[in-house]
């Protein structure tokens, strides 16, 4: 199959997503998990005026690019209608690895440009060893995406904490925090920064690109990715390698920002994670959803937690909330595709 | 460990292969393991630690058997860790409760703790079934949103502090009791893995499930109910992880929202999938799915009989995982179809 005939195909999956034509009713559908968004924070600012305050406000922006990350890490694997359980101890993982690579390269008297590189060289080089195992398992032995990445899951604790001995790894130079945490550019947190460059170069890629396109496909009919001959199986490797490294990336922001290696850094983040991208609207059946659906749950779940803490919920309360909204998102999600149809 | 993973390498001549490929790998794996232990430790077969092993397979078997049915139906449980945390804690409170109210009658103090237990755990499993069956949201995302609310609300109940306060005669009269020289936990977990047995092969129940899973259209099509029957698959499934719950309340003596949690929920959905239960749904035998509890649960005893690092045991437990549904998933495609 020639590149043109393709992106032909990818044409067509892009109008059967939904992408091409939006009627009213469809728009306004559409909006609604964004005038959900400014509903909720009105409400919590009607409770509390302290929610509208630009400290608070650019504190949402900043918590929500970690989440929005780990949800485009984890959307990008769901497209092909699987999920990566394995991403928070990856996480964990590669926060340990990288702050053990910088104090070793501190300890050894190495100059600060080489003991950055050390760091991010070992973060990365985890990150992309936990995809390539991932998507081998999966593409190449043709196991289930939940078993395989449940057992990268227990593999990834298991090196996390034999790394660390199960403490927080120090060590971690002052200039990495500045550049991953502290900095900012034109008044911007650096978190911020990075989340959206990294947002956009993915939106790109899913939506301009060949292999972003063979994503949707491969998501919305496996037999026919395979009979088209789209190389399903390297696209699926390289798929869990792509969510890897995206969560390493965040892994090291978190790690910056902590400023120490956390064996427990990943915690329920794979959850978390795949909540946020459902809530935005990414499908679990594949094919559906994309950086702008990942970007609009985290925002949603980071700024119901944050609402819910100023106006003093309770921790357990809120535990339930989720859990509700997480429900309620996918249901109105599907009432909204029905629409559509 | 390196016994038991030479002996779960595919087998070379065809005799052997068929014999592999009928009864699967999974007992031979489990002989092995077990060989291998008692040569390596004699403390693996002392009466003590096989007990232990026996109380600890009944929890994870009695709520994996549940975790297979709803997997059989093509869906999804990961609320079961929480369903165990709700049940103890509900369990123990209301028996607090009703003992300070009616102090001394035994009889309705430990029936409306069991009640409240079971009765908590089939109203999670009715809203679980009735979200995937009538709204038609994936099960993944219902029980992904019910155990974040299941465990928020055992949290509340308790504010994270053990609950006390239950019958002597329920904690040492039951849960620790022994039996004819076993726990009463095994007893319970024979009688959920038979019940659920038969339920599988010989009511209509069970191969409805089955023909919901290995194709929804044709069931429809063959005038199945599937809405009754799926939420009949997630209450089941809470119900057992409730059932789970009890007994390990009744064992420990005291109501834990901690118990069960995320672990309880992977390792059961390990156990079934292990167990031969396909994902896809529509294949899948009770039976194995016990023995693969049992076999984890092994496992999990021999890493600690090795000394082995405990930070280092999960990396054991997902590289035997993976590889074992791996091999699993080759074997079948070597196969030639029918």
């Amino acid at each position: 199959m020639s590149d043109a005939e393709l992106s032909v195909a990818a044409k067509e999956t892009c109008k059967d997503t939904g992408h091409a034509r939006w009627l009213p009713a469809q728009r306004l559908w559409r909006a609604m998990l964004p005038i959900a968004l400014v509903v909720l924070l009105l409400g919590f600012a009607a409770v509390d005026g302290r929610v509208l305050s630009p400290a608070n406000l650019l504190n949402i922006a900043q918590q929500t690019s970690y989440l929005a990350l780990f949800a485009m890490a984890q959307t990008v694997v769901i497209l092909t209608r699987g999920f990566d359980l394995a991403l928070g101890p990856a996480v964990s993982m590669v926060s340990v690895g990288t702050a053990l690579a910088m104090a070793g390269a501190t300890a050894s008297g190495h100059g600060t440009a080489a003991v950055l590189l050390a760091g991010l060289g070992a973060g990365f080089g985890l990150g992309i060893a936990c995809g390539l195992f991932n998507g081998v398992v999966i593409a190449v032995l043709g196991v289930n995406p939940f078993v395989a990445t449940l057992g990268s899951y227990n593999i990834a604790i298991g090196v996390a904490t034999t790394l660390s001995a199960g403490r927080p790894v120090q060590g971690v130079p002052g200039l990495f925090s500045q550049i991953f945490y502290g900095g900012s550019v034109l008044g911007v947190p650096a978190a911020i920064v990075i989340t959206v460059t990294v947002g956009l170069i993915l939106h790109l890629t899913l939506v301009r690109t060949v292999f972003g396109r063979s994503l949707y496909i491969i998501g919305t009919n496996p037999r026919a990715a395979a009979v088209a001959g789209l190389p399903v199986k390297r696209i699926l490797t390289l798929t869990y390698m792509l969510c890897s490294v995206l969560a390493a990336l965040g892994a090291i922001m978190m790690t910056a920002r902590t400023g120490s290696g956390e064996p427990n850094l990943g915690g329920s983040l794979s959850l978390q994670a795949i909540a946020g991208a459902v809530v935005g609207g990414t499908s679990l059946a594949g094919g559906r959803g994309g950086v702008g659906t990942a970007v609009l749950g985290a925002l949603f779940v980071t700024i119901l937690s944050n609402g819910m803490n100023l106006t003093r919920i309770d921790g357990y309360v809120q535990m339930v909330v989720l859990g509700a909204i997480v429900i309620i998102g996918v249901l109105l999600d599907r009432l909204r595709l029905e629409r559509s149809q | 460990m390196t016994t038991a993973l030479a002996a779960s390498r595919p087998p070379t001549s065809i005799g052997l292969q068929s014999i592999a490929g009928r009864i699967g790998f999974l007992p031979a794996l489990l002989v092995a393991l077990v060989a291998g232990m008692s040569t390596i430790d004699p403390q693996f077969y002392g009466v003590i630690n096989i007990l232990n092993i026996l109380r600890n397979a009944s929890f994870l078997a009695i709520v994996a058997c549940g975790q297979a049915l709803v997997i059989i139906a093509g869906g999804f449980d990961l609320s079961v860790g929480a369903v165990v945390a709700l049940a103890s804690v509900v369990t123990a409170k209301t028996m607090a409760v009703t003992a300070a109210a009616f102090p001394g009658n035994n009889a309705l103090i430990i029936a409306s703790g069991v009640a409240a237990g079971l009765g908590c755990g089939s109203v999670v499993g009715l809203i679980n079934g009735l979200c995937v069956a009538k709204l038609k949201v994936s099960g993944f995302v219902v029980t992904l949103g019910t155990m974040s609310a299941t465990a928020g609300v055992g949290l509340m109940i308790t504010s994270g502090i053990p609950v006390y306060g239950m019958p002597e005669v329920f904690v040492k009269g039951f849960g620790r009791a022994q039996v004819f020289g076993l726990p009463t936990a095994v007893y319970v977990a024979l009688a959920v893995i038979i019940i659920m047995m038969f339920a599988q092969r010989r009511t209509l129940f069970g191969r409805y499930v089955y023909a919901i899973g290995g194709n929804v259209d044709a069931a429809v099509v063959s005038g199945v109910s599937i809405q009754r029957h799926i939420v009949g698959t997630y209450v089941t499934s809470s119900v057992l992880a409730a059932l789970a719950g009890i007994l390990l309340t009744a064992q420990v003596g005291s109501g834990q929202a901690s118990f069960g949690g995320d672990r309880m929920m992977l390792q059961s959905i390990a156990a079934a999938v292990i167990g031969g239960v396909s994902l896809r749904g529509g294949v899948g035998r009770i039976e194995i799915v016990a023995i693969s509890a049992l076999f984890l649960t092994i496992l999990g005893n021999a890493l600690n009989l090795l000394h082995i690092d405990s930070r280092l045991q999960p990396v054991f437990l997902g590289v035997i995982m993976v590889a074992a549904v791996a091999l699993d998933e080759l074997s079948r495609r070597r196969k030639p179809r029918v």
